[in-house]
């Protein structure tokens, strides 16, 4: 791998908590030190929050695909009119 | 849980199906009873299968023994979190507190910047982080020739996602405050 995605990889274990214990601290000790790879790590968890905020997403749709299944399912439909009924 | 056992969309939809049979109407009672919409019910209660879906994914994995219980425990964990952030339930002495949201509104114009303009990359760091799907399903599934391939592709759309939520961070004035 070329050096750029190396340096992905080791912000990628370290912020996964994949990192020894001892790598962890000097990795540390580095973002003290160098401004520039502190924000590539901080740029990083803001991606990784992206990825989950995309997954869930993706997830949720499937779910709302279920429920519209079971709407129009004859052997649901009564269970989840009468659901629909607890509001009117 | 066995992660394997959720890995397809399929598999999934089973899952949510006996769920919904199991657990839907007593969250649907409950948010009737605290005063919501039916609208409202529907989004806590799919939010609860979001959330409980992780918890029984994660490493290591919860063991849970009733779930529906554990399901509406959630859905009023959700719910009050809800009635909370409506202005119009906040007790006039908070009125100049900040509510605090899972996510920041830079964020989400990221999230769907990205959806429209890197859609597969996201598909594969989705399978990677979030559905946390094995190296050699991830391989097969995105057409690469191994696993040393796609871990390289894996990095590859990280550095790309990671550069435009870097550039797109410049033009969103409430993310700079992350860093």
């Amino acid at each position: 791998m070329r050096t750029s995605l190396n340096n992905i990889k080791i912000i990628d274990d370290y912020l996964s908590g994949c990192m020894p214990h001892g790598d962890a601290l000097l990795f540390e000790a580095k973002m003290l030190l160098n401004n520039d790879l502190s924000k590539d790590v901080a740029v990083q968890g803001v991606t990784n929050k992206i990825i989950r905020q995309y997954g869930r997403q993706c997830l949720k749709a499937e779910i709302i695909a279920v429920q519209a299944k079971l709407a129009a399912e004859p052997k649901h439909k009564a269970y989840i009119q009468r659901i629909a009924k607890l509001f009117k | 849980m066995n992660k394997n056992r959720l890995s397809t969309v399929e598999l999934r939809e089973v899952f949510f199906t006996a769920l919904y049979t199991k657990a839907f109407s007593a969250v649907v009672r409950y948010i009737a009873r605290m005063g919501g919409s039916l609208e409202e019910a529907q989004d806590i209660f799919q939010d609860s299968l979001v959330i409980y879906y992780e918890k029984i994914t994660s490493s290591p994995a919860e063991i849970i023994v009733n779930e529906k219980a554990y399901l509406l425990g959630i859905a009023k964990k959700l719910w009050l979190q809800h009635y909370k952030a409506s202005s119009k339930h906040e007790p006039l002495n908070d009125f100049d507190t900040v509510a605090v949201t899972d996510e920041q509104p830079a964020t989400l114009k990221i999230l769907h910047y990205l959806q429209t303009s890197g859609k597969k990359c996201m598909e594969l760091l989705k399978a990677y982080y979030y559905d946390e799907l094995p190296v050699r399903d991830i391989a097969t599934l995105f057409g690469y020739s191994g696993t040393h391939s796609a871990t390289v592709g894996k990095y590859k759309c990280l550095e790309k996602v990671r550069e435009t939520v870097k550039q797109k961070s410049l033009n969103y004035a409430d993310f700079i405050e992350q860093y």
